[in-house]
């Protein structure tokens, strides 16, 4: 019976087949845009937990902002956190800057860090090569690179590697290490690929007004972000004068980013819903016409003896199964462009779950929804005034 | 056997009411064929809709082998259109989109038959009409007697009680509409259904055993042998 019904309504579909064709157009876009919503949300989400696999949830970046611009912190204040108070685990304090450097004649700009050993840990990097900055490096001229650095300050004849010398300013380091690429991190102030550390004391000599002004922290893993942000602001606070302490926790930014994401889906979604019920009304502006066109073999059909409901499940058919078709063809597209979105965006793409049975669900809704005003209006068609149509 | 019995129809237009039908009665015995003969205005149609249960009398009785037909409702009346009736219509009215066996087993079909046994018995009609070799073809590459047997072919079926037959030659040259009309004949001895033939052509008229004329809304029986 159901078979025998969607393919007679299959039939029907295709006897009209550019007006058919037409009506789906709305609802595959409409339906394309739920998927790509749902899936470019689910690829934003995966997005976020890979940021932030790498460096984990339990970072705090403190920074000390001055009246006219970036503060100092006391290195011995910020070094001594771990033993004041028990949450914080360790601590790596830096001076950002950035320049250019020299090697063989490649020339690279790139950030440019003042480090103790402890940003290694805290940031959990591993070494493609090398080791290092060391707290006993001091004034020694040695120089650890990102791997994208490296990369770009190498020639195809002398790669950068350990023991190759950068000239930064007037001075000629030596490369003791090299990073192994790592994602940017939304923590971070930089992309640590594209970095150049050296030690503290170093800085002076390649920053013309180097402040010790950030720090990265890495808390005890059952802390509590919030706690652990009032403790900071109540010991840091005072050492700090009239600087001002400024603390950022990842959870506070990946809800930031979440809140910012949710916007996107919603407006994403938005779009999606206006399409869907463009879709719809052209669904069932294509069935009333179809209904008009067909009013003599509905007086037929009536007058052989189909009962109102079985003209009502007939024109129903034809509505959902536009619709799903719709919906499938929907679904391919808004995958597509999800992907191209992620493609776009450098992200790693990932199927949702939910997206394909939502927009099939969707899509069936929409078919019921806007095929059954004009299937009853079917139904209730007087047989003799539809035999007279012509 | 098919009475109606002191049928009237009248439609409100405007302030007044207009009577189609007066004090109609007519009594068709099982295995007859009956012409009705009238000209426009006079009624055939409104007759022909109560007759096929697709109207209802304004008053008056109507019944079919004893059955009260005018108690039904939408639904109900579908259904006793589907068990008592056979249309055949002037122009076929085929559903274009289903081949000629589909077409004659539609009745079956929304009668809730299963599809083998409908095809069994649609193709087993469609033979019986003359149309063994035709019956995949769709409506659009039969000609148009053969529509007309595939519509007739339908119409039976369904073993219904009455066939009301619309002007069913109508759209047919002559060598055409007396095959047709042999064919009624046969039928109706053969599966001794009564035959209702609505037309105003008085050749096909003259054919049918009983004739009856309609004129402004009153039936009146034509002598034998007109």
């Amino acid at each position: 019976m159901l078979k025998r019904v969607v393919a007679e309504a299959a039939a029907n579909l295709l006897a009209s087949r550019q007006r058919s064709a037409l009506a789906l157009l709305g609802i595959v876009i409409g339906a394309a845009a739920v998927i790509a919503m749902l899936n470019v949300g689910a690829i934003a989400r995966n997005e976020t937990i890979r940021q932030f696999r790498q460096l984990g949830t339990d970072i705090l970046t403190l920074r000390a902002d001055g009246n006219t611009g970036l503060g100092n912190f006391q290195l011995a204040d910020l070094e001594a956190l771990p033993m004041e108070l028990p949450a914080v685990a360790e601590v790596a304090p830096f001076v950002i800057g950035g320049g250019s450097a020299q090697h063989e004649g490649q020339v690279a700009v790139s950030s440019q860090l003042g480090v103790t050993a402890a940003f290694a840990q805290v940031t959990r990097m591993r070494m493609q090569g090398g080791r290092f900055i060391s707290d006993y490096d001091r004034y020694e001229l040695y120089a650890v690179v990102g791997a994208g650095l490296a990369q770009q300050l190498s020639t195809p004849y002398a790669p950068v590697r350990v023991g190759s010398g950068l000239r930064i300013g007037r001075y000629v380091f030596t490369v003791i290490g090299v990073v192994e690429p790592m994602l940017p991190s939304p923590m971070m102030p930089v992309d640590i690929d594209n970095t150049l550390f050296v030690s503290i004391p170093n800085v002076r000599r390649i920053m013309a007004n180097p402040s010790l002004s950030m720090a990265i922290l890495r808390m005890r893993p059952d802390a509590d972000a919030e706690a652990v942000t009032a403790q900071l602001q109540r010991h840091l606070g005072p050492k700090l004068r009239d600087q001002r302490l400024s603390v950022q926790s990842a959870r506070q930014l990946i809800a930031g980013m979440q809140s910012q994401m949710q916007l996107f889906t919603l407006l994403l979604g938005a779009v999606g819903a206006i399409a869907l019920v463009l879709g719809g009304v052209g669904v069932m502006n294509i069935m009333l016409v179809s209904i008009a066109e067909r009013r003599r073999e509905i007086g037929v059909r009536l007058a052989i003896g189909a009962e109102p409901g079985d003209i009502r499940t007939l024109f129903l058919a034809e509505a959902v199964l536009l619709s799903v078709t719709g919906g499938v063809l929907g679904i391919f597209l808004g995958i597509a462009g999800a992907w191209g979105f992620a493609w776009l965006s450098g992200w790693e793409f990932v199927l949702s779950a939910t997206a394909a049975p939502l927009g099939a669900g969707v899509s069936v809704a929409v078919g019921i929804f806007f095929g059954f005003y004009p299937a009853v209006m079917a139904s209730r068609l007087d047989p003799i005034e539809a035999l007279r149509a012509e | 056997m098919l009475e109606l019995v002191d049928i009237g129809r009248s439609f409100r237009v405007g302030p007044g009411e207009v009577h189609i039908l007066r004090h109609l009665s007519l009594t068709v015995a099982a295995g007859q064929l009956v012409s009705i003969m009238g000209g426009s205005g006079s009624g055939k149609t409104t007759l022909m809709n109560i007759i096929g249960l697709l109207d209802k009398p304004t008053s008056g009785q109507y019944r079919i082998d004893g059955q009260d037909v005018l108690k039904a409702e939408a639904r109900e009346l579908s259904r006793l259109r589907n068990r008592l009736i056979g249309f055949v219509f002037q122009s076929f009215f085929l559903l274009p989109r289903l081949n000629a066996w589909r077409n004659v087993a539609l009745p079956l079909m929304y009668r809730g038959t299963p599809e083998a046994e409908a095809r069994r018995r649609a193709i087993a009609m469609l033979e019986r009409v003359g149309l063994a070799e035709r019956t995949e073809h769709m409506p659009a590459m039969l000609s148009g007697g053969q529509k007309q047997r595939v519509a007739i072919a339908r119409a039976l079926v369904g073993e219904p009680r009455v066939i009301l037959a619309d002007e069913p030659t109508g759209a047919l040259d002559p060598k055409v509409s007396q095959e047709i009309m042999e064919l009624f004949l046969a039928l109706k001895r053969e599966y001794g259904v009564l035959i209702l033939i609505i037309t105003h052509d008085p050749g096909v008229a003259a054919q049918c055993e009983r004739q009856v004329v309609l004129a402004d809304g009153v039936l009146t029986e034509a002598p034998r042998g007109c």
